[in-house]
């Protein structure tokens, strides 16, 4: 009966941020959501309880919103939460958060599988899966479409690359990066977000743990993505599709 | 001596690595050192495209995957502190750069689209963050310096056949408990729309499977290609995935590109941010493509291309 | 004053939106077209506990708040009013009406099945001669021996042809007057019990409506819902349940309506322009977003009353009252701003518009509603 982590970010939903005039992003009417193929780890996890019994853990680090986030995951399948909460938190880089996570789990929970999203929502820097991995000095298997958990303790699993897929097998502990095709996550119903509320977080201040080392990447900028071309438009008329048409031929590219 | 390091799994990828590597290493004075799987005489080629040295790795057994070699290189890389490490974002390569990023204890910067040497001799590198919405700048404050990079980002390295370089072998990978047992090759589209000149894009704009007729009608006439935005493969399957351009999909630079029914959701846009000419049919005239593209009808695509596909037909026919 | 919502709330909000995006609004068009119950869709809420929101876990329910449940409605009216409806008067009327005056027995007999979602409940009052006038009704219960026999003849019940358990009204002592009503709970396939063939409707038009005729119908005394002659207050107990549902129902179509109208007035070109520029355009969307935001905080403050165990009779009065007559006003002017498009079969805010129509009509009429107000501030 496997003992099954699922790591998770509490991001901003991308959907709700808005560029203002200056090119400048627009975080005023932001909301949140567990990034999202770290909804698909959770899922994963809990598929994998219903099948071999054991426990599934949801763990995070972030700010003191991600609250919110810790229920919400509570509510997808898992039985308890560990959330490593600070208010700087919402700024951690991929190396920080993987060395924030291994010491929470290597300290505080036993395992036998780790189940990561691919990459975030917002960063998507797909480095905190292999990096925790590395960290704990078990083997990672990333990009993985399919998991099976054999009787043997050993995990078969399908996983993403460029040629098309690999099958790969290794003995627990491993920790595996999920795809969005491995699962349809569910939508919680009424019950389960309520119970949610119920089941036990454990909340792990900064000061509890060793000092989070510093950041390895520093962010200089962060722009709105100018992708703008000066578009010209053209009616949608047989006498504008006409011009169009002759507009690509000047620019050489229908011959 | 220090200098860049570049580490791909295909000979494509190193070349492009090669590319950034040649540039950064003739403003610096730096040597230029490719790593690459031992494929009889290839070192030449990369040597041709502007590696200085040349660090063979033994071949895998069967049922060894690529990341067998992480502690090899690693190991490698403590000794000779590199100041730079570039992979090819691929699957594997991001996998790989993560991990091998832990081990050297550095910072690593994912899916990296530009990268420029400071006076200092800070690098810049630049990343989409938000889905594409954002351009993000950072530096790494340890060493080396670690990036991955998209492939078709940069141009492939010209050959010099004048140049020359070292040839050594590095040991053999330990023996690792990841085993793969199987590969599966997907069946690839007929056609391959990153090489495409022409890139007919289908949006949610289609209200059909069998309405991407209609854009395959516009891309046969101009001998081009047909791809789609995320929801048409991911949530319709109306087509397969490798047809899917975006963020995290396929990227494109044909001559010219025309989306039908494409809204211009960032994640795509940053897909095909490398077309030379972008056109747009929508009949939202606030649809974000019309920001990204040169030329736009706004209309209903139904009605549009086939008026577009006569009149082509008649320019075409001149 | 706190206007927040817990984070459960929203979380439960979100998870709606969801739902309703996912399984409702790719079928919305199709159930309003063929007046079809999707009863795919209803096994789908039960299994997400929306069937019984407010409704204790003893009994079914999820065991959550009356505010939560309004949530629900709301957001998965905004996909499909009828769906949001018929859930309403299940949980808001018939599931309500056994939580609170239910025995024991009873509820674990018909409450339980039914908040989980498993039974589907109706709520039978109007009568062909009896519409806000309840007093005219015809319809009769009389005594003999351990059970009651009803005789008489219902209409417009919705959930009557999908129905699985009925609170049904009738006299058992006219003489009595408002004390002479009683309510009985009837399980579908009781004898002298039957549905007639559904209604075509002009809109909300999934949500099942038919006559139910009472022969010779036999029910035992244990399915008599609370004290004999209680039936008219517990139904007007009800309908102040019901009607803050409504409220929520009514604020989904005009949350709809809205995003649909910004949508096509952002998009539609006339005169060289998109239509969102012309203040004639501008203003009506002005005015539909500030009237949802008044329906909605009437109705919250409805179910938030409920929640804290107030009186809440003038409140949900009110909040149906405000936000069905928005509903109306508001979706026509969606169908003026789509134009043309706008009164074709497909366009939503077609739908919406015939869907709003009734929810100035049933639960109480609007007059019906300015009674109930107008009885309370006049006292």
């Amino acid at each position: 009966m496997p003992n099954i982590v699922a790591c998770f970010k509490w991001v901003i939903d991308e959907a709700y941020i808005r560029k203002s005039a200056s090119g400048a992003l627009d975080f005023s009417a932001v909301d949140y959501k567990i990034s999202d193929y770290d909804r698909n780890a959770i899922e994963e996890a809990a598929r994998l309880k219903g099948l071999h019994g054991g426990s599934v853990t949801v763990l995070t680090a972030g700010a003191p919103e991600t609250a919110k986030g810790v229920k919400d995951a509570l509510s997808r399948g898992a039985d308890q939460a560990f959330f490593a909460n600070d208010a700087s938190f919402n700024q951690l880089e991929s190396s920080q958060t993987a060395a924030i996570l291994g010491e929470i789990i290597r300290s505080r929970i036993p395992y036998d599988l780790i189940i990561c999203g691919e990459g975030s929502s917002d960063q998507y820097a797909q480095q905190v899966g292999p990096r925790l991995a590395e960290n704990l000095g078990i083997p990672c298997i990333s990009y993985v479409q399919k998991l099976t958990i054999g009787e043997d303790g050993r995990i078969m699993v399908e996983r993403r690359v460029e040629e098309g897929v690999e099958v790969v097998e290794a003995p627990l502990p491993v920790l595996v990066t999920v795809s969005p095709e491995i699962n349809t996550p569910r939508i919680p119903g009424v019950k389960d977000t309520l119970m949610a509320s119920k089941k036990p977080v454990v909340t792990i201040k900064k000061e509890e743990m060793q000092a989070v080392g510093a950041a390895r990447l520093q962010t200089i900028g962060m722009t709105a993505t100018r992708m703008e071309r000066n578009c010209e438009i053209f009616a949608a008329t047989p006498e504008g599709i006409a011009r169009f048409v002759e507009a690509l031929q000047k620019k050489g590219v229908i011959s | 001596m220090p200098g860049i390091w570049i580490f791909a799994e295909r000979k494509d990828l190193a070349l492009e690595l090669l590319t950034i590597a040649r540039g950064l290493a003739s403003q610096a004075g730096m040597k230029v050192t490719a790593i690459v799987p031992d494929q009889g005489d290839q070192a030449d080629i990369y040597i041709a495209g502007g590696a200085d040295e040349i660090l063979l790795l033994s071949a895998l057994g069967e049922d060894m995957s690529l990341d067998a070699w992480i502690p090899v290189i690693a190991a490698e890389a403590k000794k000779a502190d590199p100041d730079l490490i570039l992979l090819a974002a691929t699957a594997r390569g991001k996998d790989f750069a993560a991990r091998l990023a832990a081990r050297l204890e550095t910072g690593l910067c994912s899916n990296c689209i530009a990268l420029n040497r400071e006076e200092d001799g800070t690098i810049v590198m630049e990343r989409l963050a938000y889905g594409g919405a954002a351009v993000q700048q950072v530096s790494c404050l340890t060493r080396p310096v670690m990036a991955t990079i998209p492939p078709r980002t940069f141009a492939p390295a010209p050959a010099d056949h004048g140049r020359s370089g070292e040839i050594r072998k590095l040991p053999p990978p330990p023996s690792s408990p990841v085993r793969v047992i199987a590969r599966k090759t997907k069946e690839r589209s007929s056609q391959d729309i990153t090489e495409a000149k022409a890139v007919i894009c289908v949006g949610r704009g289609m209200a059909k499977q069998a309405d991407i007729n209609i854009a395959r009608q516009l891309a046969d006439l101009i001998e081009g290609e047909v791809g789609c935005t995320r929801p048409i493969s991911e949530e319709l399957h109306w087509l397969p995935d490798d047809l899917c351009i975006g963020l995290s999909g396929v990227q494109v630079k044909p001559d010219l590109y025309i989306g039908l029914g494409v809204s211009g959701q960032i994640q795509h846009v940053t897909g095909i941010r490398g077309a030379r000419v972008i056109c747009a049919v929508n009949k939202d005239e606030n649809a974000p493509i019309f920001q990204a593209a040169d030329l736009g009808i706004v209309g209903d695509l139904y009605d549009v291309t086939p008026n577009l596909v006569e009149e082509l037909q008649k320019a075409t026919s001149r | 004053m706190d206007f927040k919502l817990t984070e459960e709330q929203e979380l439960i909000r979100k998870n709606m939106r969801e739902f309703a995006d996912k399984y409702v609004e790719p079928i919305a068009v199709e159930i309003d077209e063929n007046s079809r119950h999707p009863a795919e869709v209803f096994k789908k809420l039960a299994e997400g506990d929306w069937m019984g929101i407010p409704i204790p876990t003893e009994y079914g329910g999820a065991g959550s708040d009356y505010l939560t449940h309004i949530l629900a409605i709301e957001e998965l009216s905004r996909s499909c009013a009828s769906t949001g409806f018929t859930v309403s008067i299940h949980v808001g009327i018939a599931c309500m009406l056994v939580l609170l005056n239910g025995t024991e027995e009873q509820k674990q007999q018909y409450l339980l099945p039914m908040a989980k979602g498993e039974k589907l409940g109706a709520f039978v009052l109007t009568e062909p001669g009896a519409g806000t006038d309840v007093m005219a009704a015809t319809t009769t219960a009389v005594l003999d021996g351990d059970s009651y026999v009803l005789n008489g003849t219902k209409t417009f019940t919705s959930n009557g042809p999908t129905g699985d358990v009925y609170m049904v009204f009738a006299w058992t002592d006219k003489a009595a007057g408002r004390k002479g009503m009683s309510c009985f709970i009837i399980p579908k396939g009781t004898a002298g019990m039957t549905a007639g063939t559904h209604f075509r409707k002009m809109g909300l038009r999934s949500s099942q409506t038919s006559e139910m005729v009472f022969k010779d119908c036999r029910v035992p005394k244990a399915n008599l819902l609370g004290k004999e002659g209680a039936g008219l207050v517990m139904a007007m107990a009800g309908f102040d349940h019901g009607r803050v549902g409504i409220a929520a129902q009514c604020i989904g179509i005009i949350q709809a309506a809205l995003d649909e109208s910004i949508r096509y007035s952002k998009e539609r070109v006339q005169f060289g322009n998109p239509i969102s520029k012309n203040q004639a355009i501008s203003w009506m969307i002005a005015d539909m977003a500030t009237e949802l935001s008044a329906a909605r905080f009437l109705t919250y403050h409805a179910a938030w009353l409920k929640d804290q165990k107030q009186n809440f009779s003038k409140e949900a009065a009110m909040a149906k009252l405000f936000a069905s007559e928005a509903a109306m006003r508001h979706t026509i002017k969606a169908v003026q701003i789509h134009g043309g498009y706008g009164y074709c079969k497909g366009a939503k805010v077609e739908r919406l518009m015939r869907d709003a129509k009734i929810t100035e009509i049933y639960e109480g009429t609007s007059e019906a509603q300015r009674m109930v107000i107008s009885g309370n501030v006049l006292r």
